[in-house]
């Protein structure tokens, strides 16, 4: 201590600028920014590469037609461009996924946040990280070589088709489930204990305190987990793709095959559509609308829980 | 110490008739293996304010918490002992701990307010006990009697945690009355508050004594002396293996306490003597 005060008294001649020059902190910030830049570029570059030739597929499909009719064969003889059975056999198999998803993530994060003992969350928590790893072609076969069948024997009334969206969208709630369950146990594991105390001592349960008081806390972080699941839900390939099949027929029956839209880009993506040519291009304009929907809904769960969300200090 | 304020005659109660809410026969409690509170007896008086002081670390909140079993909560924790609660046994078979903290409410050292409404945080407690009534005025009653009213009735519909910390410490002790609990445990409930905060909230303790028996944690020595009928001075004992465990070394009446304790480690803290 003394030496140091001496080091520093008035009157000594040591300055107080910085007495060499540190380097390390502006390379660091460089690689840094560098990084963030890539992300962002990379975005930009592809909305720019999906850009073009949207708009070239719009220069010879309308507006009208894309939207305004409601017969889907952009690779058939005569082709036809009404988007509507891609865009409700998306949203149709993501409503399936969630209304499985949301009920048994949330159920799993509830037990593992407030119920179970800490050696079982130790247990718990990795396993479900590992079935979030899962390649999904695997829950997309066990779907058409599992669920459908037994779906048959067990509701036969429902007249399943082979290839079915009813299958492919549980299937694809079984696979968000983790994402749910484990991004919204990280936000119900952040809630102050002290308002779990305050609530069992006005003498709540533990399922009380775990759903009006916990959850709700932790609503911001619930929604962000389930918006992440949607996305990725809509974006689904693999499973849609095996277990729903590719037959775009204007339907809201589940029990039907359907193709969504990230099926047909996998279908069309990986035939013969040749550069240039209007089945190449109408992949561009439905890769196009996909983004902008899970743009849209994101903005909009953005806005959800600025509005609904429950601060705590 | 003659000069201390002893809670004056004001509010004049009889506290010689001691007429026991709970009766603390031989309490201790573990912390796994860890014995925390030994051999401790203490009896609770009916619409009495009881203090319990002494330095931290020596299971003044531990005991506090077995009064309304929120020490279930804690994996390990386990009392051995009597505690009744009027003439039944707290940690008896038949005994539901959430019933019991309905009846026994509890304020806690940091005001915890739900992050919800202002309405929403009192409306909660009846809510979840089901209790009959129209919300309205349970809130409008609960926030008068905790004498925040004037201070909320204007923004009953705002978010909670955007009131001072004083303002939310007597929020939570609205809170704690709407469900119409016997008993009002705080645990060092001013310690996060400032002098103006604090004094405010002593008065309404005062002001609550009469319909409400109150034990109090405090490690502020003046606080017990005001606002208290009754003392009880913990410390912490090192036994012959090292171990600290908490001892309960003198329960009186708080000016016998703070003019002529019996044990000379009481006279020591509240004359600051204590090492
Ligand atoms: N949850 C707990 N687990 C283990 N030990 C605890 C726990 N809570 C308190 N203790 C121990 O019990 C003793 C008494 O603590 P506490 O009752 O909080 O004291 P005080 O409120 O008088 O400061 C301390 O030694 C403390 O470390
Ligand atoms: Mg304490």
């Amino acid at each position: 201590m003394a030496a140091q005060d001496q080091a520093t008294a008035p009157g000594t001649s040591r300055s107080l600028a910085r007495s060499r020059p540190r380097y390390g902190e502006s390379v660091i910030k460089v690689v840094l920014m560098a990084a963030a830049m890539i992300s962002v570029a990379t975005t930009i570059g592809i909305v720019a590469a999906l850009l073009e030739p949207t708009i070239e597929f719009f220069s010879e499909i309308s507006f009208g037609e894309f939207f305004g009719s409601t017969t889907w064969g952009p690779l058939f003889n005569p082709a036809h461009f009404g988007v509507w059975p891609i865009i409700v056999a998306t949203l149709e198999i993501t409503l399936i996924a969630v209304v499985v998803a949301v009920p048994l993530g949330l159920a799993a994060a509830i037990y593992l946040s407030e119920y179970a003992t800490p050696r079982v969350r130790k247990i718990f928590k990795p396993v479900l990280e590992v079935l979030a790893g899962v390649p999904t072609v695997v829950f997309g076969f066990f779907a058409l070589a599992f669920v459908t069948p037994l779906l048959r024997d067990w509701f036969p009334f429902l007249d399943l088709e082979a290839k079915n969206a009813l299958a492919a969208g549980l299937l694809v709630g079984v696979m968000i489930v983790p994402i749910v369950a484990s991004l919204s146990e990280d936000s119900m594991a952040a809630v102050p204990n002290g308002l779990r105390e305050g609530s069992y001592a006005l003498g709540a349960s533990k399922m009380l305190t775990s759903v009006r008081v916990v959850v709700p806390a932790a609503f911001s972080g619930i929604v962000a987990a389930v918006i992440l699941a949607i996305s990725r839900a809509i974006g689904e390939t693999m499973i849609v793709a095996i277990a729903g099949g590719f037959k775009a027929v204007f339907t809201f029956n589940p029990t039907n095959e359907m193709s969504t839209m990230a099926a047909f880009i996998a279908q069309a993506g990986s035939g013969d559509a040749s550069v240039g040519s209007i089945a190449y291009k109408t992949i561009f304009a439905v890769g196009s609308l996909l983004f902008i929907m899970t743009f849209v809904m994101n903005w909009f769960s953005a806005r959800l829980v600025q509005k609904y969300r429950e601060v705590y200090d | 110490m003659q000069n201390v304020s002893v809670r004056g005659p004001e509010v004049p109660r009889n506290i010689e008739a001691l007429d026991p809410v709970f009766t603390v026969s031989d309490l201790s409690v573990f912390y796994g293996a860890y014995e925390a509170v030994r051999g401790v007896d203490l009896t609770i008086g009916n619409r009495e304010i009881t203090a319990m002081i002494g330095p931290s670390g020596c299971g003044k909140s531990t005991v506090l918490r077995c009064f309304n079993r929120m020490n279930d909560l804690i994996p390990g924790a386990r009392p051995a002992g009597k505690i009744f609660f009027h003439d039944e046994d707290l940690y008896g078979d038949h005994v539901d701990p959430i019933e019991v903290r309905r009846r026994i409410g509890m304020v806690f050292q940091k005001p915890n307010p739900f992050p919800k409404s202002i309405y929403d945080n009192i409306a909660y407690g009846p809510k979840v006990n089901g209790m009959k009534g129209k919300m309205d005025s349970i809130v409008e009653e609960a926030l008068i009697k905790a004498a925040l009213w004037d201070e909320v009735k204007d923004k009953l519909k705002q978010n909670a945690l955007s009131l001072s910390g004083g303002q939310q410490q007597r929020l939570c002790i609205a809170r704690a009355i709407a469900v119409k609990p016997e008993v009002i445990l705080m645990d060092e409930p001013c310690s996060a508050l400032d002098p103006i905060a604090t004094t405010k909230i002593e008065d309404l303790m005062q002001e609550l004594a009469r319909d409400y028996t109150i034990v109090i944690v405090t490690h502020n020595m003046q606080q017990a002396a005001r606002v208290s009928d009754r003392t009880a001075f913990f410390t912490a004992e090192v036994d012959d293996a090292g171990e600290r465990h908490g001892r309960l070394v003198e329960f009186d009446e708080t000016s016998r306490i703070f003019t002529n304790p019996s044990d000379k480690r009481t006279e020591d803290y509240i004359t600051g003597r204590f090492g």
